[in-house]
């Protein structure tokens, strides 16, 4: 057999047909507004969500795929990330549905906008599934790049240009010390490049002199995930950008970005670094421990909207990271049912403080001072996604930090629970302080803004897809603590079912997370 | 050691120091114009060490790419520009550079410890590559098939990216009764005007 059939015959293409039609979204929109102009500019949000949904679709169908491995090996669709990449191919679609009107009105054009988007969805949706290293790296760099256009897309705005200049040098360095990490591991495991063959190596080396090139090369790798998923000390980008960059592109960074980040950090540190667990969970315990407190903590003293929600971002990628540490089948399940939940509530806020700004004009926290009365919708929306960030009881986030505490609590994290119970109370504070502003304050003491609300038109072009944003996420919000079950089958599944996983868990057992907790205060 | 493996050690030697001469010379020389030739110069040193590895067509890629593109891209970018700027002193600057001395010395101890101490499976006697431009080839399309095409996207993006950020927009101009619509900026006030309306 020739060369090409040969390979044709070990390629296992239909792994990635999800994000095939992603591609093949992504090229119409640009020649379709090529070709259309301004006439068809307006259909073009609605093919990309069509063609998003259809992706999510053949997500559905691909679970428990008999053969996951395709690309002889470069790609891993198992089901972990079958539900990380729907979890990013939806936020997407949420983000297309708020920034319709959001670009318009900035006139900017939108086509564009979409295009980047979809690229960046679609590095997510690689870097979720990477299982090479070369893979890994051509797909982060594919959302990183995508990011930093989206966040300079507003030329004209010097604090665009400044958030987009800095995320820019910021992820442009940490990427180049990610990459010197996985150079070292390509060196350490004398020249393979797929994880699963890479943690083979390195489990069969002589490990006594090999150690310090490892713990070099996990610190570097965990620099460059750290940035992604902006833990502390690898946050410094996230307010400036957070505040400079367009709402919807903060949305998706929040929800997208830091879903595939959490994806990749399971994958390489569960594999590639599968025999230095101890190490890694101690890293990952002072990341976690950072996160909380400081994203928590800072976030009390802010007076701007979007950086609010940039540093309760930190934290609650702080409570994310419980369920990393804690190792366990209950612990990486607990993660994705965050991450579903998260998805609903955060996108569901920036909606809500998109159609605010939209409205106004205005991004302070105090100008949302007695917005119950012009604006029943919008505060009912707000206030339900704040609450349920914070983890008020009948709302989903309740139910998804729950879950997280009770399988840190399981794996003897008893420090890093307590101290996420403590800090989620700070959290607490902070959001129910912005629902108070809104809900309680007497006529008499709105703020000016309010006084001069403009009348509610849901009949603007480009408002009805942010209303049906709003309205979705609304009701995902409120149902999904309720309706929990489905949600927590969905992720014990996708865990209890990924080879991957279940291999590392044998391995291990679960005892490395209990050695560590003594560390804890 | 037999001729040719001294002509390998003595040129290695050379283009070692002038690698690290250059890249010394890129950091700590203040004219901007001479960073960037000798960047250059890094760049070329770099793709002579690439040939005595038996690598030759990424060392062609490096002088194509690099020194051919990203070089006379940055000496570009200086002649633009073309601003002589007179920073201000800033007080204390020996204090920043000493401790920037310092945190490179450690990690540079740090990694060539770990270099030395590592036990690298280096294979001496591999199997000599006679094209590599074929080898290379059939890797692309057989293991690194989708980075490969992959990259095809990533490159496709940056194009569209990089011309949406260069184009001349006709700026929107601000019809009166849609008072919120901004023209290219963030429709969120900046901070100042915000307080400023009180």
């Amino acid at each position: 057999m020739d060369f090409s059939s040969n390979v044709a015959a070990q390629l296992n293409a239909g792994t990635i047909l999800p994000e095939g039609i992603v591609i093949v979204t992504l090229l119409l929109v640009l020649i379709v507004d090529l070709i259309g102009g301004r006439k068809v500019a307006l259909a073009l949000p609605y093919l990309a969500i069509a063609g998003l949904l259809v992706s999510v679709g053949l997500l559905v169908t691909s679970w428990s795929m008999a053969d996951p491995i395709g690309f002889i090996g470069a790609f891993n669709g198992d089901n972990l990330s079958i539900i990380f990449r729907a979890i990013i191919a939806l936020s997407t679609v949420v983000t297309i549905l708020m920034s319709v009107r959001y670009v318009q009105q900035t006139g900017t054009s939108l086509a564009e906008f979409i295009a980047i988007l979809l690229t960046a969805t679609l590095g997510g949706m690689f870097l979720s599934a990477a299982n090479e290293l070369v893979m890994v790296f051509i797909s982060l760099e594919m959302l990183s790049i995508s990011s930093y256009l989206m966040t300079g897309y507003m030329k004209r705005d010097p604090r665009s240009n400044e958030a987009a200049l800095k995320y820019l040098l910021i992820g442009a360095s940490s990427s180049a010390i990610f990459l010197y990490g996985l150079s070292l591991l390509y060196g350490l495991s004398g020249g393979e490049t797929q994880l699963v063959l890479i943690a083979e190596k390195l489990v069969n080396a002589d490990t006594v002199g090999q150690s310090l090139g490892l713990a070099i090369a996990l610190v570097f790798v965990i620099a460059g995930i750290a940035f992604k998923i902006s833990a502390v000390p690898f946050h410094q980008w996230t307010p400036d950008v957070y505040e400079g960059s367009p709402t919807p592109v903060v949305a998706f960074l929040s929800v997208g970005s830091k879903a595939a980040g959490f994806a990749v950090a399971i994958r390489l540190l569960v594999t590639a670094f599968g025999g230095i667990t101890d190490e890694w969970h101690v890293i990952f315990t002072a990341l976690a421990v950072l996160s909380m407190v400081l994203g928590n903590v800072v976030a009390l003293a802010q007076t701007s909207m979007k950086r609010m929600l940039a540093y309760s971002s930190i934290g609650q990628a702080g409570f994310v990271m419980i369920g990393l540490v804690a190792g366990s089948e209950d612990g990486y399940a607990s993660m994705v049912f965050y991450m579903l939940i998260y998805l609903f509530m955060n996108l569901g806020a920036f909606s809500c403080i998109i159609l605010f700004t939209l409205r106004t004009g205005s991004d302070q926290i105090s100008d949302y001072a007695g917005l119950y009365h012009k604006d029943p919708l919008l505060t009912l929306g707000l206030s339900i996604c704040l609450l349920s960030l914070g983890g008020i009881p009948p709302l989903a986030g309740f139910f998804g930090k729950i879950y997280i505490f009770w399988a840190g609590w399981q794996s003897g994290l008893y420090g890093l629970v307590l101290l996420g119970l403590v800090t989620s109370v700070v959290s607490i504070y902070y959001y129910i302080r912005v629902v108070k502003m809104m809900v309680v304050k007497e006529p008499q003491e709105m703020s000016e803004v309010i006084k001069n609300y403009p009348a509610i038109k849901w009949n603007l072009p480009g408002m009805r897809p942010l209303q049906v944003g709003i309205v979705a996420t609304l009701v995902a919000t409120s149902l999904a603590g309720i309706l929990a079950n489905p949600l927590f089958n969905l992720a014990t599944d996708s865990v209890v079912s990924t080879k991957m996983l279940q291999t590392a868990l044998q391995q291990t057992g679960e005892t490395p997370a209990i050695a560590i907790s003594h560390d804890l205060p | 050691m037999n001729l040719a493996e001294g002509v390998q050690y003595i040129s290695f030697l050379i283009l070692a120091f002038l690698v690290i001469g250059a890249a010394l010379g890129v950091v700590l020389l203040s004219n901007i114009v001479y960073s960037a030739f000798l960047l250059g110069g890094v760049f070329l040193s770099i793709s002579g060490i690439y040939i005595l590895l038996n690598a030759d067509f990424v060392a062609a890629a490096q002088v194509l790419v690099y020194v051919g593109a990203v070089s006379v891209l940055i000496l570009f970018a200086i002649m633009l520009v073309n601003k002589r700027e007179d920073f201000s002193k800033i007080p204390g600057r020996w204090l920043r550079n000493v401790s920037t001395a310092l945190v490179c010395t450690g990690i540079f101890a740090l990694l060539s410890t770990m270099v030395l101490i590592t036990p690298w499976q280096i294979n001496e006697t591999g199997p000599f590559v006679e094209n590599t431009l074929v080898t290379i080839g059939k890797h692309f399309f057989s293991d690194y098939l989708l980075p490969f095409e992959l990259a095809s996207v990533l490159l496709l993006m940056a194009m569209v990216g990089a011309i949406i950020l260069a184009r001349r927009d006709l700026i929107p101009e601000l019809s009166e009764e849609n008072k919120t619509a901004t023209a290219l900026t963030l429709p969120e006030r900046p901070r100042e005007l915000t307080s400023a309306s009180k």
